[in-house]
């Protein structure tokens, strides 16, 4: 029961702050605006939730990130973590209830986020928006959600200072989300690759390619949604077209993207918690 | 059985030690006062207790339950009032305590609790970060009696209180004792410790340098007590400092010092004096715990060396003058083979 109590006092304690809903608030009015600008450019609705996603693998990590970087690191450094290890809260209990407060808001933010963008798009456009589709993007975004906060709270627990928390917070979402899957020309995973394969007897053929670009959870994540968002999309997006007839690589199927995202989301706090397991606090 | 038992207890850093070979117990029902300068390594100790650090050689029982095997068993019997922390951002003190009692899963209640440290039930419904520093050391002293704990560790628990915060303090650490609990209790408030300990123990440079009651480190330090006498005219003081236990006379104006180192001294000096002069007031002034704690920290003493060792296993054991020659092989007195 322990991590129950330590669970609803973090909730308590981020719930007041108004951070909480100043995050929320905030994912739901940016996935409102991206529906209200693009319903008369795309009258389906399917067409921009390709915008969605993008907001969902940029910018919800950074909404998320001030959240859950201080989740344990911040405990450490004021120390109220001997309020709470004072009292016979296990370590695994503790780091779990933090997790279990911070995977929840960000679950929220996303479902929330999803729904305001279903019911904009059910307001504005042309074509109704798929119940169906939107449920998928919204399941997909939450796992992804749930993957990068658990990245963030691995982190807070594997450091001592909030400085250094918020380092590895922010590098981890450039490293997994910008520099991954991200938009900046230069600084991405392809470029990186493609460097790789000028050098003398490197080659890095497509499906390797397709299996590291895959590897991330920003990766998995745009990997899933053309086969369970944008399959059979009507309308002609080229956007959304582009993944039709994809190569059959083992990076680009469903399943391997699928366990990606469940590993980062299982294996990160894991991580985490042995590192806070072992940690010397005081 | 013991509420602490320490045996050898090191703990490095690197190539510093924090702690070296410590070893002492503490007794239920009794007052453990832990005095040490800063970073000493009273902190390092009291976290090794509460199986937040790991011991890098040593045996650490809380109850008679080894900490770093079972922590978890060792801190539900146990009462923590940390050092310098802060309180959960946007939680009341209630809310503090009530999270406590939950998690203990006592039948206390908070607002109880909090009345008893003398927590008012408005203060108690604001947010703890708008406390004062003497407000959440009220707030955190109920979080650590929460469920009738074996023992208490107050780390600097007056730190920030008013003087009837202290006083409330030491009623409650007595009380506590008096219903079994140990307290295992740290303050930089000299007085304090003297007030509400059976023991102290010092700690210097990670070494237990002496551990004992107040009366014991004053008689083996020979800072036993100061009588300042009024005389109509200050006599020859040669035979007073004959007396058997006077380390010093001295005069000044019409006031004679004497220094005993034992009690008993006190009235042989003060009769010799009072044969040679009329003698038309006088005052007697214990050595303090402050000027134990001096001695003992900055200028190890050699009559001290032992007390560590006497003192160590307990309000017993330390009642025979110091005799050993290890200062850090504390458990030399008692009750450990």
């Amino acid at each position: 029961m322990s991590s129950v109590t330590v669970a609803r006092t973090d909730f308590r304690s981020i719930r007041r702050s108004y951070a909480v809903v100043g995050v929320v608030a905030t994912f739901a009015a940016l996935s409102a605006l991206v529906f209200l600008g693009s319903d008369e450019v795309h009258p389906h609705p399917v067409r921009t939730t390709f915008g969605l996603s993008a907001l969902v693998a940029w910018a919800l990590p950074l909404l998320l990130a001030p959240l859950a970087y201080l989740a344990v690191a911040g405990d450490r450094a004021r120390g109220t973590i001997t309020y709470h290890l004072g009292l016979p809260n296990t370590r695994a209990a503790y780091f779990r209830g933090k997790y279990l407060t911070r995977a929840g808001v960000a679950a929220v933010t996303t479902a929330l986020g999803v729904a305001v963008a279903f019911g904009v798009a059910l307001a504005t456009y042309e074509h109704a928006p798929d119940p169906g589709r939107f449920l998928a993007l919204g399941a997909l975004s939450t796992a992804f959600a749930l993957a990068m906060v658990g990245v963030f709270v691995a982190v807070s627990a594997s450091v001592a200072s909030r400085s250094r928390a918020m380092v590895g917070v922010v590098g981890a979402y450039f490293l997994l989300s910008a520099f991954w899957v991200g938009p900046l020309p230069l600084l991405n995973l392809g470029t990186a690759l493609d460097a790789v394969a000028a050098l003398p007897g490197v080659g890095v053929s497509d499906s390797a390619r397709a299996l590291v670009g895959s590897l991330s959870p920003a990766g998995a994540y745009f990997n899933l949604l053309p086969e369970l968002v944008w399959a059979d999309a009507p309308g002609e997006y080229a956007a959304l077209q582009q993944f039709a007839g994809r190569s059959d690589h083992l990076g680009y199927e469903p399943w391997f993207n699928g366990l990606v995202l469940a590993g980062w989301t299982v294996g990160a706090p894991l991580v985490g918690y042995l590192r806070f397991r072992s940690a010397e606090l005081g | 059985m013991s509420a602490v038992d320490i045996d050898g207890l090191t703990k490095r850093y690197g190539d510093v030690t924090a702690v070296s070979e410590l070893s002492l117990s503490v007794d239920r029902g009794e007052v453990f006062g832990f005095l040490g300068p800063n970073g000493a390594g009273k902190s390092t100790t009291i976290n090794i207790l509460l199986g937040f650090l790991d011991p890098t050689a040593g045996e650490v029982s809380v109850l008679g339950t080894d900490v770093t095997r079972d922590p978890q068993s060792v801190k539900a019997r146990v009462g923590l009032l940390p050092e310098a922390f802060e309180p959960v951002p946007n939680l009341t003190g209630r809310e503090h305590v009530a999270a406590a009692v939950e998690t203990k899963g006592s039948d206390d209640d908070p607002d109880a609790l909090l009345d008893r440290v003398g927590l008012a039930p408005e203060d108690a419904s604001r947010p703890a970060d708008d406390y004062s520093t003497g407000m959440f050391q009220r707030m955190a002293l109920a979080v650590a009696l929460v469920g009738e704990p074996d023992l208490l560790v107050l780390d600097e628990p007056s730190a920030g209180l008013d003087p009837n915060g202290v006083r409330l303090v030491r009623e409650i650490v007595r009380e506590e004792a008096d219903r079994g609990a140990a307290v295992f209790f740290s303050s930089h408030v000299l007085d304090e410790v003297e007030r509400v300990s059976d023991r102290v123990g010092i700690l210097q440079d990670g070494e237990l340098t002496a551990v004992n009651s107040v009366e014991n480190l004053r008689d083996d330090l020979g800072m036993g007590s100061v009588v300042s006498a009024t005389v109509d005219a200050v006599p020859d003081l040669d035979p007073i400092r004959a007396v058997d236990a006077v380390t010093d006379v001295s005069a000044d104006g019409s006031t004679v010092r004497v220094a005993c180192a034992a009690p008993g001294a006190k009235m042989a000096a003060l009769r010799r004096l009072d044969d040679r002069a009329t003698v038309a007031d006088v005052t007697i002034e214990e050595s303090s715990l402050e000027d134990l704690f001096e001695a003992y920290t900055t200028d190890r003493p050699e009559a001290g060396d032992g007390d560590a060792g006497d003192g160590a296993t307990g309000p017993g054991a330390g009642a025979e003058s110091a005799t050993g020659d290890e200062p850090s092989a504390a458990t030399a007195g008692g009750d450990r083979t």
